[in-house]
């Protein structure tokens, strides 16, 4: 009897083991380095995939404390999604620690979703430190930018094929669906942003560049003088000044920028201090990729009207 | 007599005027500028949304791919298949590879690895029976200005398979004498290894503890705990050989266990520097995300090896760390922290038989020692840290122990440049055990003042929590 039922586990061991089925039901495991690329990547992977995002929509996307809880989701993760253009290369420390071979710099599991980009502010000139911190590759933070998700969405889509190659069709027909969902958002975002196109605002850190130009708006000025350096006192003279002779009525700032120093500039400057979400979840109401751009475009329009 | 007034008038004020009129032109020149690039971006904005619409007008309803965009020839080869979904296999490992196909991908002009440069200056003064008796926290260098570590680093990936760390220093190690070269570190790290391994070789700084692996310009104090200089000698531990690191997956939490096997160069704690009897050394890491804010690392250590006599020395230790860092804060409000370390030395002890004075035999026994320091830093604004860390540690070789205590300030300009201002008070049971310099000089008190500059120029690697 106890012969047979150990042949009986065994043999269903094996079989479990054995058959495809039970791999292959197995979900993608996704890790990205920022949340929208999280939010983008669940749009065209839908149910077959598990994403998990190594930042949040709060923090600094330059600065991110490497810790090892990241190690472990990139441990177990059969792909790596990233923004590139240098703002997320904190994640080679990560991968390095989780000893993960499928994700290491030029492999197969890793998206790198700013190829076919047109990446703005590209520097023209030899750049050093004493600019602050320029990105040599151009600005980076385009993620943000609905019309550039069709490109984003595409790196994605090729990168979750290669590996599984058999869910191209599902994946495709999951892009599809968001991208006309979103197409449909778009057409509101234009006419809500319309009455306000051309107008000049102030920003704290040049990260609304693509979403800016996106809707016409014009970048007049930015509370650091040079990126990712405190301000002088000087340069904030000069820049209220500015905002005072140009009459510009909004300085946006993100979740993770000095928000007192944002308000006392605005306030004297005669202008509205607008918190906007510079990636999703980056503010309460911006859960969702689409739920992030329509709370901007929503929360830009008003201040602008205002 | 009037035209003469009249020239020279004009002259004056065509000076006084072209300061003026040159502000003014570089004002203009500035908002030309700039509305030149804001033009630009609107170009490349219309000519993206132009491709856009022509994409969407051009394809079939209600499909609307825009082209694929261009990918890397290794990614999307369809005439290597495999190489798009499998990691490599041990053939592919063993079959000859292009070292520089990386390359092709990064465009002329580019360089194939990382370069960054670290200058690390250091000053200290203290009081001038110490410099006496060379027995200060710089032994040798009391009361002057000097580099302690300029440091050349190159990093980055050789192949898809591997990459390479080289770190060359130069600093002072004698006053007057001239500035030495040496090799820090230079390791191989094979990435792509199965079942959740890697392994490094090469010389490199040992993960023995959290702060042992990090170089000096790194740390977050001026000088290395008191327990790592006592047991392992100023610079700490740094050996030549190889460690292995395994991840493993299926647990709930991160560990990382290593074990490694190197020569024992390392003269105070071992120095017998064969591979016949190497240094072996093991790690276990773990760490708890205790919410979004607060995290906390625990780790484990050892390592044995022998003394050049060939007597046991072994040496257990204890890390942890904490840090509270508030949402959204770009550095952390609190950190905490504590290494200990247990050293079991095998010791020669000279026994005087006859009372004559002069040894007459050497009897082996066991010394036990304990050195252990803690650590707290605040750092409520970007720009400003402080922090204080408190010492105790008992000789490993011989009896006696020493405490310290040392407060900092340290001030970051920006991310790649800090000044740093310290005040350390030690204290040691016993005067110093030779005065080799015969001067009378003594280290038994110490106060020392020390200040620290450095500078990060270009690339410079990222450090984990």
């Amino acid at each position: 009897m106890m012969k047979r039922l150990t042949a009986l586990v065994l043999l269903t061991a094996v079989v479990v083991l054995t058959v495809p089925g039970v791999e292959a039901a197995r979900k993608l495991r996704v890790v990205t380095t920022i949340p929208d690329l999280k939010a983008l990547t669940e749009a065209v992977g839908g149910d077959l995939l598990e994403a998990d995002s190594l930042s949040r929509g709060s923090i600094n996307a330059h600065e991110i404390e490497i810790r090892p809880s990241m190690m472990l989701k990139l441990r177990r993760a059969d792909i790596v999604v990233e923004n590139g253009l240098e703002l997320d290369r904190w994640i080679d420390v990560a991968v390095q620690g989780s000893n993960n071979e499928n994700i290491v710099r030029g492999g197969a599991g890793v998206i790198d979703v700013s190829r076919g980009i047109p990446v703005l502010e590209v520097p023209t000139v030899r750049v050093d430190r004493s600019m602050g911190d320029v990105h040599p590759l151009g600005n980076p933070h385009y993620s943000l930018d609905p019309g550039l998700a069709p490109i984003i969405t595409q790196n994605i889509l090729e990168g979750l094929s290669r590996a599984a190659p058999e869910h191209r069709a599902t994946f495709e027909r999951n892009r599809q669906a968001f991208l006309a969902q979103l197409e449909s958002r778009m057409a509101e975002w234009t006419k809500l942003m319309e009455p306000v196109k051309g107008s000049k605002v102030v920003v704290y850190h040049p990260q609304w560049i693509y979403f800016l130009t996106r809707f016409g708006l014009i970048e007049s000025g930015w509370v650091e003088e040079r990126p990712g350096i405190p301000p002088s006192p000087g340069h904030l003279v000069r820049l209220v000044r500015t905002m005072k002779d140009e009459k510009i009525k909004v300085l946006i700032y993100a979740p993770w920028n000095d928000q007192k120093l944002a308000e006392k500039i605005a306030e004297e400057a005669g202008a509205k201090p607008v918190l906007l979400a510079q990636m999703v979840g980056g503010v309460k109401g911006a859960d969702s990729y689409i739920g992030a751009i329509e709370y901007n475009i929503k929360t830009l329009s008003q201040a602008l009207r205002q | 007599m009037h035209a003469l007034v009249i020239v020279v008038v004009g002259l004056l004020l065509a000076f006084v005027a072209v300061p003026v009129f040159a502000q003014d032109t570089e004002a203009l020149r500035r908002e030309l500028e700039q509305l030149k690039r804001q033009q630009e971006q609107y170009q490349r904005a219309i000519e993206t949304l132009s491709e856009r619409l022509r994409r969407l007008e051009s394809q079939p309803p209600p499909v609307a791919t825009p082209p694929a965009p261009p990918s890397s020839p290794l990614a999307q080869s369809p005439a290597n298949p495999q190489s798009q979904t499998a990691p490599p296999s041990a053939t592919d490992l063993l079959r000859p590879r292009q070292p520089f196909a990386l390359y092709q991908q990064r465009g002329s002009g580019q360089l194939l690895f990382d370069m960054g440069v670290t200058g690390d200056f250091v000053a200290n003064i203290t009081q001038h029976n110490v410099q006496k008796s060379e027995s200060g926290t710089f032994a040798g260098r009391e009361n002057r200005f000097f580099p302690r570590e300029v440091e050349l680093s190159l990093f980055g990936q050789i192949d898809p398979y591997a990459r390479a760390d080289v770190r060359i220093e130069a600093g002072e190690e004698e006053p007057g004498a001239g500035t030495g070269v040496s090799l820090a570190e230079a390791t191989l790290t094979l990435l792509t290894l199965p079942y959740g391994t890697q392994a490094k070789l090469g010389q490199m700084r040992n993960r023995f503890g959290w702060s042992n692996v990090i170089h000096e310009h790194d740390l977050p104090w001026v000088d290395r705990p008191d327990v790592y200089r006592v047991f392992f000698g100023e610079e700490g531990l740094a050996e030549k050989g190889a460690e292995v690191t395994w991840v493993p997956d299926f647990l709930p939490f991160y560990l990382q266990v290593l074990g490694g096997i190197f020569n024992g160069d390392n003269e105070t704690a071992f120095g017998h520097g064969r591979l016949t009897s190497p240094l072996v050394t093991g790690r276990v890491m773990t760490f708890f995300d205790l919410t979004d804010t607060m995290a906390l690392q625990v780790g484990a250590s050892v390592a044995n090896g022998e003394t050049p006599e060939r007597l046991r020395s072994m040496l257990v230790g204890y890390d942890i760390k904490f840090k509270y860092r508030p949402d959204g804060w770009l550095h952390p409000l609190l950190t905490l922290a504590s290494e200990g370390i247990y050293s079991i030395r095998r010791t020669e002890r000279g026994v005087d038989v006859n009372g004559d004075g002069i040894f007459d035999t050497f009897q082996k026994q066991t010394r036990n020692s304990f050195g252990w320091y803690g650590w707290g830093e605040v750092q409520p604004w970007r720009r400003w840290a402080f922090g204080a860390r408190y010492d105790s540690t008992q000789y490993p070789a011989n009896p006696g122990y020493q405490w310290a205590v040392e407060p900092y300030v340290s001030f970051y300009p920006s991310e790649f440049l800090r000044f740093r201002l310290g005040y350390k008070h030690t204290e040691r049971t016993h005067r110093d055990l030779l005065d080799l310099n015969g001067n009378g000089g003594s280290g038994r008190i110490m106060d020392e003042w020390f200040f620290q500059a450095t500078f990060i120029l270009g690339a410079h690697p990222a450090h984990s929590f």
